[in-house]
């Protein structure tokens, strides 16, 4: 069964990137990497969380067009628009946290009901939410809306387990690596894909956060003590080999079907 | 390039949780004292020293930062305050997901009042009455809090 739009001679190809290992493992870094930034910005830098707020809300508004406009799948611009909706989707929840007092129960009930509120506008509006075939402007919005919230639950969500469970970096990367695992099982065992997919998704929010941290964090309090600056190089150095190996073989391919 | 298979792939994933598990309790145990000691412990431990047996564990970095900010401004010295206390700021910063957890309330409160700090000595024309009345407010803060564990 295909779910490719019906509209003849579709403009675009699929425009986001098949469901892989590479996939998930870029995921998970970009997460850290986009926050650690924006927090070096914020804080050492001395930028304040407002400035920062704006240049990255300016910047994903650049990377948004930039990555509508593309026609398929192009690597390095997606993956940018991850990293900053990744960033964007954050700042949201903590603008709601820290600077309006919002309680962490409330904004994590929220963001899941906005979540399923997309989701079933996008089943009414497109009858599929597979996301082979993001292939129209309309459903590709569709998707970014439910990347951004995504990120802002998962924020909310990782958040309100360490407050409410004083769930710290350590168990928590065991915790959450648990759960993405029975996540990926149930998968295996037959679940269904799009609702695993999503639900991993939201997961490796937390467990992204929590993984830096534990390398990030001192060992007075259980971390590796790696610091900021070499963990965020390590894990943006990984995405930008994976990334270039994923952009070389998609120009690769397309300087093929061109030829042919 | 080849990526390994659906199982072995299910086996790394839980090898890497159960590594991270594993070295996450190493680290754990050999670092000092961990703040998931219970209170009365603590505090017999450290005796009535401020900052060292609150929930949140030992906060004598952050306090003497505080503290020396304390001494600049008193001293009339606002812009050394100012460039003394961004110290507290980075460094509570890079601490937080390590500290939250231990006691997210008072970790808040804490935080607050560093805030409330680093606001009054970055004013446009800090005063100084409200830099004293934030310093000396946090540095109230850190001492109820080393009090509130025994």
């Amino acid at each position: 069964m295909t779910y490719a739009s019906n509209r003849p001679a579709a403009r675009w190809l699929n425009k986001v990137p098949a469901i892989t290992f590479a996939f998930w493992i870029i995921k998970i870094m970009s997460t850290t990497v986009g926050e650690t930034g924006a927090d070096f910005l914020a804080v050492n830098a001395g930028w304040g969380q407002g400035a920062t707020r704006a240049l990255m809300t300016s910047l994903l508004a650049i990377a948004l067009i930039l990555q509508m406009r593309t026609r398929k799948y192009t690597p390095w611009i997606y993956w940018l628009t991850v990293v900053l909706v990744s960033v964007v989707g954050t700042q949201i929840t903590d603008l709601l946290t820290d600077g309006l007092g919002v309680s962490l129960y409330v904004s994590t009930g929220v963001f899941a009901s906005v979540l399923a509120a997309f989701f079933a506008i996008w089943y009414r509006v497109e009858g599929t939410l597979a996301i082979e075939a993001i292939d129209t402007p309309r459903r590709e919005l569709f998707y970014w809306a439910a990347i951004l919230c995504t990120f802002a639950l998962g924020t909310a969500a990782g958040d309100l387990a360490t407050e409410a469970l004083g769930l710290g970096f350590s168990l928590g990367a065991v915790s959450f690596g648990i759960l993405l695992a029975a996540v990926y099982a149930a998968w295996r065992c037959g679940g269904n894909a799009v609702l695993t997919f999503w639900i991993a998704y939201i997961l490796t929010r937390p467990f992204g956060a929590s993984l830096g941290d534990l390398l990030t964090q001192s060992r007075t309090y259980g971390g590796f003590g790696m610091g900021a600056a070499p963990t965020s190089l390590l894990f943006l150095t990984v995405i930008v080999v994976l990334v270039a190996v994923a952009q070389i073989g998609a120009s690769s391919r397309a300087r093929v079907e061109t030829a042919e | 390039m080849r990526y390994p298979t659906t199982l072995s792939r299910l086996l790394v994933a839980v090898s890497v949780c159960a590594a991270l598990g594993l070295a996450a309790g190493c680290s754990k145990q050999s670092g000092s004292a961990a703040a998931s000691t219970t209170a009365s412990a603590s505090a017999a431990a450290q005796g009535g020293s401020p900052a060292s047996g609150s929930k949140l564990g030992d906060l004598s970095q952050f306090r003497t930062i505080a503290a020396d900010v304390s001494v600049l401004v008193a001293k009339g010295d606002l812009p050394g305050g100012k460039t003394r206390i961004k110290d507290l700021e980075v460094a509570w910063d890079e601490a937080e997901a390590g500290l939250k957890p231990r006691a997210a309330d008072d970790w808040h409160v804490l935080d607050k009042a560093i805030d409330r700090a680093l606001e009054a000595l970055r004013a446009d024309h800090p005063t100084q009455t409200d830099c004293t009345a934030a310093m000396t407010d946090l540095l109230h803060t850190f001492d109820r809090l080393a009090g509130k564990a025994s």
